[in-house]
């Protein structure tokens, strides 16, 4: 019975009430990436009132990102269990209350605290359901609403920035916190949007969850051990349970492993460039607010980048072999790098920038719809988590590395040589291991079609299915990723 | 020890520590009018001799022992046109805050004053109408501290804030040819300031809250008679 319901349940709607998700999903993503960067404004007063090093203060903004990417894999479990709609919503209650602790806090411990673990949290809790919700309401437009999500980010940074500054003239950065906690609020507006829908791996499947489930809230509920059944069956099911809610079984998926490697190689020379535009354009001797601008023109080149590669990734040529695009888009942004010592004046920065900008948003707007593309809209609730806590190491080991390098050799080119060389790296192993993937993937296709047509019971009903597929997408003759998600999903509901 | 000016009508600040002896240069550029101009210094409206002269190139050596040394040095190139040069010799400022710094009641507040020399002493003034309180002597320690945090950068904290404490205050430093100062202004908010758009923010988030439930609740209401299935999945 399970199966049959599942195939009859409706597909992902594209449209409709998708496009009111993807504002929500817009804001709360635009937050979670927006807000660490934003406040670094704060950083210096904050360090004269407190009376710390510029490290101890650094320290804010890396605890923040590591705990918004390291918490991954318990936002995923939580959407797996619950929903988008009540994690994010939690999410954008807990950096409220983050920071409108952090408010009245006294010491730089308690900014740890305040700004870097509980306001972290909660936007871990904001981003995975967000882009999660994303890859269940979209499927035939999914690469321009990730895109246009995305685009979130740099948004929400333009924003961010000259109003953080606005509010600190103000009203001084405790001022600034407790209102800025009272904006992180509208996360949970955004939150609200995110109406649940599609098949929840869940509910799939067969009763044994309902006594792992009672097991499990018993074993939490109660101290002490609990006797007899529950403990035995509970025993057993834990690994399952835990499997249940966070697909560990993905660590055979070839597909997401490729992309693991990948990703987690290019995290490390990601970000480091970014940080460290503005200092290496003073060290070349340009003002501050050149230097500044800069950054603004990376900005809008980003926020137009994103939607405009979500079109790109969207249509028929480049959809079906959109791994190949993607390790593009990360070759060329190491290229960028590679290239950037030799630009000395001020033009030549700027023409950086832009091309800066145009590679980071082509990269950032498929993030997420790669891996979609690669597990398949079912397992990604997990595939996220398990990648954001991966990349969580490299993301922070990413800039102080760049740091220590251009402290050793007292010159910034290396540090773009680097980011740029462990780019190019990632862009070229993620081009041909997908190669080799989507070689594989045809192979095991014409396997399985050649299965299928030996087994005529069930023919009529999997063509019914196919052919749904075939509708459902693009008019493409290649479209083996698509219709191998299919079969993913079928895959899943078959294999319980 | 120092520099040289090159061009039109320039200027230029030349800070000066401690005694110690200075050479101006004023360099004419290769691609000016100019050739073999007449050159003056002058220190106000005093004229000097210069010292060494190379092709297109005009120096000066000055000793400054004493604040009277300091002032504008002006080298005039007169030719079919006059071209000048002005450098400031001057006692090395020190960095404050412009923007007002913004405090709570019952909060404290930090000023920093940073030099790039070290100077020889530092105080602090807090104004009082039209006169300059000395804080460092006068004022009790329970409320202020001054903390010398390197021998360039000094700490004036301001603990236990009220609405009295606001206002205009100067750090100083004394080098050896002269004294420095940097205004700070400190602003001091009861914490009611920021609540009003705080409140404002979650009323804001309340509203579409609530309108958000109300129209998902009517919207179900709606969709109740359409198919099961749908129902079952909304009801997660």
């Amino acid at each position: 019975p399970a199966p049959a319901e599942a195939g009859r349940a409706p597909g992902p709607p594209d449209g409709g009430w998708g496009w009111v998700v993807l504002f929500g999903a817009f804001v709360s993503i635009g937050f979670a990436y927006a807000f660490p960067k934003g406040l670094a404004i704060f950083f210096k007063e904050i360090q004269g009132v407190f009376g710390t090093s510029y490290s101890e203060i650094a320290w804010v903004s890396s605890i923040m990102l590591a705990t918004t990417y390291g918490a991954g894999p318990i936002s995923s479990i939580l959407v797996n269990r619950y929903g988008s709609r009540p994690v994010v919503m939690f999410g954008g209650l807990l950096c409220g209350v983050g920071m409108i602790s952090a408010a009245f806090c006294t010491s730089i411990l308690q900014l740890y605290i305040c700004v870097g673990f509980i306001t972290g949290f909660g936007l871990a809790l904001n981003l995975q359901p967000s882009v999660i919700i994303v890859g269940k309401y979209f499927l035939k437009r999914r690469p321009i609403a990730n895109g246009l999500a995305m685009a979130g980010s740099p948004v929400m940074l333009c924003t961010l920035a000259p109003l953080n500054q606005f509010l600190f003239e103000n009203f001084g950065w405790r001022g600034s916190f407790l209102i800025l906690g009272a904006i992180l609020l509208n996360c949970c507006v955004a939150g609200a949007l995110f109406r649940p829908i599609g098949a929840r791996t869940a509910l799939v499947k067969t009763p044994v969850t309902e006594e792992g489930k009672d097991a499990l809230k018993g074993k939490i509920t109660e101290d002490g051990p609990v006797e007899s059944k529950p403990e035995e069956e509970g025993g057993k099911d834990c690994f399952e349970k835990v499997n249940q809610y966070l697909d560990f079984s993905l660590f055979k998926h070839r597909g997401f492993l490729i992309y693991l490697i990948g990703n987690v190689l290019m995290f490390l020379g990601f970000f480091a460039p970014i940080v460290f535009l503005a200092p290496y354009a003073k060290h070349t001797g340009i003002d501050e607010y050149s230097a500044a601008f800069l950054l603004s023109i990376l900005a809008v080149v980003d926020m137009v980048a994103r939607p405009a590669t979500g079109v790109i990734a969207n249509s028929r040529w480049v959809r079906p072999r959109i791994q190949y695009f993607f390790s593009f888009a990360i070759t060329f942004n190491g290229a960028c790098h590679l290239l950037c010592p030799l630009a000395s004046s001020y033009t030549g920065l700027v023409v950086y920038s832009s091309f800066f900008g145009l590679a980071f948003g082509m990269v950032c707007a498929m993030l997420f719809e790669t891996l979609m593309d690669l597990v398949g809209a079912a397992r990604f609730t997990s595939a996220v988590g398990l990648v954001t806590i991966a990349e969580c190491c490299t993301i922070l080991l990413g800039p102080p590395i760049g740091g220590i390098l251009i402290d050793t050799f007292g010159d910034y080119k290396y540090m773009f040589i680097k980011c740029g060389a462990v780019m190019v790296l990632a862009g070229t192993f993620l081009f041909i291991m997908n190669y080799y993937n989507y070689r594989m993937l045809a192979k095991e296709e014409k396997e399985r079609k050649t299965k299928e047509e030996g087994l005529k019971s069930v023919r009529t009903e999997d063509e019914g299915k196919k052919n749904w597929n075939k509708d459902s997408t693009q008019d493409g003759p290649e479209l083996e990723p698509l219709r191998e998600k299919g079969e993913e999903v079928k895959k899943e509901m078959n294999g319980t | 020890i120092l520099t040289g000016v090159s061009g039109a009508t320039l200027e230029k600040n030349v800070y000066v520590p401690s005694p110690t002896t200075v050479e101006l240069t004023c360099k004419l550029d290769e691609t000016s009018n100019l050739k073999n101009p007449q050159v003056t210094w002058k220190k106000e409206s005093e004229t000097i001799g210069h010292t060494s002269k190379t092709p297109n190139s005009w120096t000066i050596q000055l000793t400054i022992s004493d604040s009277s040394k300091l002032g504008s040095y002006t080298c005039i190139l007169k030719g079919e046109k006059e071209v000048s040069a002005v450098f400031h010799l001057q006692v090395p400022k020190i960095e404050g805050k412009e923007k007002p710094l913004i405090t709570y009641e019952g909060d404290k507040a930090v000023m920093i004053c940073k030099a790039e020399y070290d100077p020889k002493a530092w105080a602090w003034y807090m104004t009082n109408g039209t006169e300059l309180v000395s804080i460092d002597k006068i004022l009790p320690t329970e409320k202020f501290q001054i903390k010398k945090l390197s021998a360039n950068v000094n700490r004036l904290e301001i603990l236990k804030l009220t609405k009295q404490d606001r206002g205009i205050y100067w750090c100083e430093a004394t080098f050896d040819l002269g004294k420095s100062k940097a205004r700070f202004e400190v602003r001091v908010l009861s914490i009611t300031a920021p609540l009003k758009p705080f409140v404002a923010v979650v009323a804001e988030v309340a509203i579409l809250l609530t309108t958000i439930i109300l129209f998902e609740i009517y919207s179900k209401m709606r969709g109740e008679g359409g198919e099961k299935e749908f129902d079952q999945i909304e009801q997660l």
